[in-house]
């Protein structure tokens, strides 16, 4: 007998025990036994038995082969694969004959090949010769479905699983079958590009070379390449992730699953912007300001003196301003050369998180089995960090309520409830925090703007406790990233400052009004570490060597300079920061797929301040910084369609009171400016609240009306 | 045994028009629905385990069973659903049609019977979307039975029409069709009376097998069981088809001989012509000889001679008629109809039609014959419905029973029959799929 | 028929079921009829939008079922039925009694854009062989001799 909420079964003469419940494919890998698929893919939902390469012989069950992906493990079930039963080999040798009969077979020239399970399988299973001498059915091949995928309809097996993300994962219902039979193909409508967040997903569910990345088309072939294992800098979430590089060079970016954290979807931004570090307005060499409007480039040891003598010049009347995505060893390193070596406490930090959300700290795959979730702040989820839209709609899926307006008693009678912070106002994560205590919510999240907030502001605490005084007048601002260049507070300071040192990977970002500018680096080309929205510390790996000296190495040479001790590499500083801030947890402990900390106790009690109320006349507006903006995005052309539409986002109720409805020109006004944008009805959205991108959004103030 | 019709489905249908609610209650139409609802569910569907009815949709499972898998409302309190597959596609049946078209009522009046058995408040009625003469007479049907709620109860009836997709007769996929999908059949289990429609517990019963209802309800289950043969009780409406002197559907007491269908019912084959094979059941069942015709029209005895009674469609075939021609229309049927979900059924019905034009255009080499069997064999019995084996299954039989005729077209490098065969070069639908986004039409 | 109308009306077949997705062929079924027996780009839009579902998702269907049209067609269709039934008396000699007197080929439409003319599966009127269906409305024991008389109606009536 098999022990309590487990089964036994024989497969192919291997006894195996399993968990209840679990499906026939796995229990046969759990007894390292391979039943081959295609259309099988549990992250999709329910199996749809359609590709049929899984048949195999069930002893005692129906005389046919059965599809072994659709079955779930029994107790004492007796199975057979290919490898024990010429019912099955012929079975799953019949399919694989019929998968071809239409199939091109171009594997030369294909991306697939070399990594195709269609190759694979055909070499451990499938017909060594081709009886089909006829005509095979034939498209217009490849036909680009958006800018950065190709499908070729003729490689297509009609697996479904490319259109099941679309439905089913995704939902944003627009990759579709069409015709069918024979004729079944894959398509948009009205070849419409596929338009959305996470489209790039299918290339990687795509078992066959029918789904592929124009960005990687002909770029390598799998005997040239290695994958780095390291998480995407995009976003606050960290996706984990493997870098393909052929050659020194990143060509494509995959998902490595962490089933905590993505379950192997990856966003279209960080799939595919992966290209701005080769960008060709990168910076590789230190700019100096000769002239008044002058820049010329300088070296490495002209620019570190240059640094210097503005570092002493400044007395520490010095402010850095932080972007939110150096490593957690960068903002230490700069931390401990300002704070410790020069006194320096002042800083302008990323949008703050709050620590007391590490009392409900749960991994995001936690949402999934939620009942009640609410979503608070105004910007849609996927804007700020779209894998955690993907756990949202698991959850609806899964029969979750999804909220978002606070509903007290939806939260104290949930069994599990979930509450999520997704806008401006960086009390956000406090103010969770404080009603995940209130009302018994099972975790709280904060989604940040940045990717490596929390990491920042932990390194930038390590490093000294004074209070900062504000420096004034400033002598010296320093700006650490693109991000920060581009925050207008940054700039403002910029105005007033003295002197600005940025370190910034682009030119044209900072050289305007910088003194000195260093060129940055990509989270592509660190070693280190970030820690995520959830609080949880992962690895960057370097993939590819950056054009110029990270900024750990030139702040190290720096720090020398002022008699600081800090060393180049990753490692060490992290053992640094770890000791007063990550209980001294070793970095060779982080491990490829990090466990996340656990959830410290509640604090007694912490105030946040009153919550931004809503205007009696008139729209607060919410200008938001869309997923597909940035410096990265902007560099990658294939992305450009994705960019936002010059849209504002209008709740119901507002958008009936003023007669709006969805796709109307509106005109929005705040005292002085208007702007004509196309509306777009939200049911996301609270009354009183209108939403509109950053790069949409003009000079509108916080105040605005909107009217047809 | 003598040919003679029995008339329980379409009594009184001669006589006077059973369109009409009156008409239908002037014959005692709706009694039985008061029978039963005098009764309790599970008595009802005792009743109909002693009819040993079987289902008139091709599956032939016995419908009494089937009702009683449906969980109680204690069990799953989910809505539950009666759906009625009145989708009849399948070449040479065309009974539903008639049934619907003459006996309306009859057919309702076993939809309220059955929805009662399952204690279900919901029907829906899943009509072929061609169908639009049987679909004005069940409007109209309707709206007499909206006038009645004695007789309606708190059910609600609603008639959905299809939209030309043969593959919509198989329950699953009819199932997604209903819900506003695409017609793909699911994969079982779980059953539709576990989880069928918005994954609730459902029946789909065929028009017939409801329009039988009645009969059994008045006559009482035992009494109907007398009709018939072992394994195939009461009566069955037949449809005669093909080169018979009175094609048509006559509903006969099933057992009754084939040859008696054809030559007593259906007139005999005209122009003197010689029979020269049969499709029992419909175009998914397997060809018989001319010579094979005296044999009992029931499940058993058909099942001797390795086919079935389908959807009982009757198809006689003279001897003009090339058995290669009439392989490539039926597999282009099956092309054109396979939903396009699982491979083998998608790929292989396709690769079938290849093969077989070439056999006809006499340009096939022998291995080419053995390799269309071959085929065949590969299809069977790895579909993930029965749409893909059935059609192998027929093609294979006009192989094995006419193979000398499938080895001239080899021998001879060309059909025998010249283009005197009424199945040359018929032009099937497949040829002009209109949505086809191929540049090339299936060569 | 304006888009507002079609959705109001799709919006009240919708409400005959617990899911309105299942109003989708019906959906569509109007929207043919408002659009002159084709379902054109915006034809789709208006369906996904009144039903709530995306016009991939709403042409992804209707491209599955045969009696949906994605190209325009003429004012009347003519549909023979070529299975085996209709085909073994004589549909394919009947088929081509209706190409020469309308002039085209099976699955095409005359020039005046009057008449549709095309094959379909089995109708389900085998023994009352051959079947065609005019706009829907079946024909039952069409011969080749009956066809002109038949054009000629459809000329008529138009
Ligand atoms: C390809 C295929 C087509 C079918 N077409 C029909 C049909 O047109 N009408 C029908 O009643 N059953 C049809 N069936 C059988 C149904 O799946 C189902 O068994 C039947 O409707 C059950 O009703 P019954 O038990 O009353 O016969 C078809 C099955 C298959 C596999
Ligand atoms: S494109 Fe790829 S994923 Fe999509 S159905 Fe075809 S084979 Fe499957
Ligand atoms: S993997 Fe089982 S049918 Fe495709």
């Amino acid at each position: 007998m098999s022990a309590p909420g487990t089964v036994k079964l024989t497969i192919d003469g291997v006894p195996v025990e399993v968990p209840k419940g679990t499906g026939l494919v796995e229990a046969a890998m759990a007894g390292g036994i391979e039943i081959p698929v295609f259309c099988y893919e549990p992250r999709l939902g329910a199996p749809v038995g359609a590709c049929r390469m899984c048949l195999c012989e069930i002893e005692g069950g129906p005389p046919k082969p059965q599809a072994a992906c659709t079955l779930t493990a029994q107790d004492g079930m007796v199975v057979k694969t290919a490898a024990t039963s010429a019912q099955a080999a012929e079975a799953q040798n019949a399919t694989l004959e019929f998968i071809l009969v239409n199939h091109p077979l171009d594997c030369p020239v294909c991306d697939k090949g070399g990594e195709c399970p269609l190759q694979d399988l055909t070499f451990r299973y499938g017909p060594g010769s081709t009886r089909m001498t006829f005509q095979k059915r034939t498209f217009d091949k490849p036909i680009p479905i958006s800018p950065l995928i190709a499908l070729d309809r003729e490689r297509c097996i009609l697996c479904y699983r490319c259109t099941r993300f679309s439905e089913g994962v995704a939902e944003d219902g627009q990759l579709v079958a069409e015709n069918r039979g024979s004729q079944t193909t894959i398509a948009t409508f009205e070849d419409e590009p596929y338009r959305a967040p996470f489209s790039g997903n299918v290339i990687e569910l795509c078992p066959v070379g029918a789904l592929t990345s124009t960005k990687y088309r002909f770029e390598a072939r799998p005997w040239e390449i290695q994958d780095v294992p390291t998480v995407c800098g995009m976003c606050p979430v960290g996706c984990n992730i493997h870098a393909t590089t052929r050659e020194g060079k990143v060509k494509r970016i995959l998902s490595r699953n962490h089933h905590e954290v993505d379950r192997g979807w990856l966003c279209d931004k960080g799939r595919f912007a992966y290209s701005h570090v080769n960008a060709g307005d990168r910076l590789t060499d230190p700019l100096l300001r000769v002239r008044r409007h002058g820049f010329e480039e300088v070296s490495w040891d002209d620019a570190l003196d240059a640094a210097e003598r503005m570092l002493r010049e400044a007395e520490g009347r010095i402010v850095t301003a932080l972007s939110g995505s150096e490593t957690v060893e960068q903002a230490y390193a700069l931390a401990k050369l300002l704070r410790t070596g020069l006194g320096s406490h002042a800083a302008v930090m990323p949008e703050e998180s709050s620590d007391a959300l590490d009392s409900f700290r749960l991994p995001l795959s936690a949402i999934e089995t939620a009942d009640v979730v609410v979503v608070l702040g105004d910007v849609p989820v996927v804007e700020r960090a779209p894998i955690v839209e993907l756990w949202i709609k698991e959850a609806r899926r899964n029969g979750a309520r999804v909220l978002h307006e606070l509903d007290e008693n939806a939260v104290r009678q949930a069994r599990s409830a979930i509450l999520i912070w997704s806008g401006p106002d960086g009390q956000g994560g406090a103010r969770v925090a404080a009603l995940a205590q209130r009302l018994g919510a099972a975790g709280a999240f904060h989604l940040p703007e940045t990717a490596n907030g929390r990491g920042v502001a932990d390194a930038w605490a390590a490093a000294a406790d004074e209070e900062p005084a504000n420096p004034d007048p400033i002598a010296l601002l320093i700006v650490s990233g693109d991000e920060a260049a581009a925050n207008p507070d940054v700039r403002a300071l910029a105005e007033r400052a003295e002197r600005v040192i940025a370190i910034s990977m682009f030119q044209g970002l900072a050289a305007g009004w910088a003194d000195l500018v260093l060129p940055g680096t990509s989270y592509l080309e660190r070693d280190g570490t970030y820690v995520n929205l959830e609080g949880r510390i992962q690895r960057l790996r370097r993939t590819t060597i950056p054009p110029a000296p990270d900024e750990l190495a030139w702040i190290s040479k720096l720090a020398e300079r002022f008699g600081v001790d800090l060393s180049p590499h990753a490692a060490a500083v992290f053992a640094e920061v770890s000791e007063i801030a990550f209980g001294g947890m070793p970095f060779g402990e982080i491990g490829e797929r990090a466990a996340l900390p656990g959830a410290t106790d509640a604090p007694a009690s912490f105030e946040t301040g009153p919550a931004p109320e809503r205007p009696a006349t008139g729209l607060r507006l919410i200008r938001y910084r869309p997923l597909f903006s940035g410096p990265a995005v902007e560099r990658i052309p294939e992305l450009q369609f994705q960019r936002p539409h010059a849209e504002v986002d209008l709740s119901m109720e507002d958008a009936a009171s003023r007669g709006i409805a969805s796709g109307d020109e509106v005109t929005v006004r705040s005292n002085g400016t208007s702007i004509s944008l196309r509306a777009r009805l939200a049911r996301d959205l609270q009354p009183g609240v209108v939403r509109i991108p950053d790069e949409h959004a003009g000079e509108l103030r916080s105040l605005v009306e909107v009217a047809r | 045994m003598a040919a003679e019709l029995q008339k329980i489905v379409l009594a009184g249908a001669d006589d006077r028009d059973l369109t009409r609610l009156a008409e239908y209650e002037a014959i005692g139409g709706y009694r039985a629905l008061q029978k039963a609802r005098a009764l309790a569910p599970s008595a009802v569907i005792d009743e109909l385990n002693a009819s040993e009815l079987r289902g008139r949709g091709g599956a032939f499972f016995a419908t009494g069973r089937k009702w009683s898998f449906v969980p109680k409302p204690d069990q799953n309190p989910n809505p539950h659903y009666l759906v009625v597959n009145a989708d009849e596609s399948e070449p040479g049946s065309f009974k539903d049609n008639e049934i619907m078209a003459r006996v309306p009522h009859r057919f309702l009046e076993g939809c309220l019977i059955t929805a009662h058995a399952v204690e279900s408040k919901s029907v829906f009625i899943y009509i072929r979307g061609e169908y639009t003469g049987p679909y004005e007479v069940l409007v109209a049907a309707l709206e007499e039975l909206h006038a009645r709620p004695d007789l309606r109860g708190e059910v609600t009836i609603v008639l959905h029409r299809g939209a030309g997709a043969y593959i919509c007769g198989e329950e699953t996929a009819l199932l997604e069709s209903l819900e506003g999908k695409r017609g793909q059949p699911r994969t079982k289990p779980p059953f539709p009376a576990i989880q069928g429609l918005y994954a609730s517990p459902t029946v789909v019963n065929n028009v017939e097998t409801l329009a039988t209802v009645p009969p059994i309800v008045e006559l009482g289950g035992a009494e109907y069981a007398k009709l018939g043969v072992e394994n195939s009780r009461g009566t069955r409406v037949v449809s005669i088809s093909g080169h018979v002197a009175n094609g048509g559907n006559y509903e006969i007491p099933n057992g009754m001989s084939l040859r008696g269908l054809i030559y007593d019912l259906g007139g005999g084959i005209p122009n003197g012509r010689e029979l020269k094979a049969v499709i029992p059941g419909g175009s998914s069942t397997a060809i018989l000889r001319g010579d094979e015709i005296d044999v009992g029209y029931d499940f058993d005895s058909l099942l001797g001679l390795n086919t079935a009674m389908g959807s009982a469609g009757v198809v006689a075939i003279d001897d003009r008629c090339c058995m290669v021609q009439l392989g490539i229309r039926v597999s282009e049927f099956y092309e054109h109809e396979s939903c396009g979900k699982c491979t083998p059924c998608r790929e292989g019905t396709r690769w079938m039609t290849q093969i077989l034009r070439r056999l006809e255009a006499g340009e096939a080499i022998q291995g080419e014959l053995d390799l269309l069997l071959d085929v065949c064999d590969r299809i069977n019995g790895k579909c993930l419905c029965p749409l893909g084996e059935t059609a192998a299954v027929a093609v294979a039989s006009y192989v094995d029973k006419f193979r000398p005729e499938f080895q001239r077209h080899v021998d001879e490098g060309g059909c025998p029959f010249g283009d005197s065969s009424p199945l040359d070069h018929v032009m099937a639908p497949v040829a002009q799929h209109t949505h086809s986004p191929t540049a090339t039409v299936p060569a | 028929m304006s888009a507002r109308s079609l959705r109001d009306e799709i919006q009240e077949v919708a409400a005959q079921y617990p899911q309105s997705r299942s109003a989708m062929l019906p959906a569509l079924r109007l929207a043919q009829e408002g659009h002159g027996g084709w379902l054109p780009p915006e034809a789709f839009r208006e369906v996904g939008e009144a039903l709530g579902l995306t016009p991939a998702y709403c042409k992804s269907v209707a491209s599955f079922y045969d009696m949906f049209h994605l190209k325009p067609v003429g004012r009347h269709l003519v549909e023979v039925c070529t299975n085996v039934s209709c085909a073994l008396v004589g549909a394919q000699q009947v088929l081509e009694g209706f190409q020469r007197e309308l002039g085209v080929g099976a699955g095409e439409t005359t020039e005046d854009g009057e008449v549709t003319l095309r094959t379909i599966e089995c109708l389900g009127g085998c023994g009352w062989a051959t079947i065609v269906a005019i706009d829907e409305h079946y024909r039952t024991h069409v011969s080749p001799d009956d066809v002109p008389g038949i054009v000629q109606e459809l000329r008529r009536g138009s």
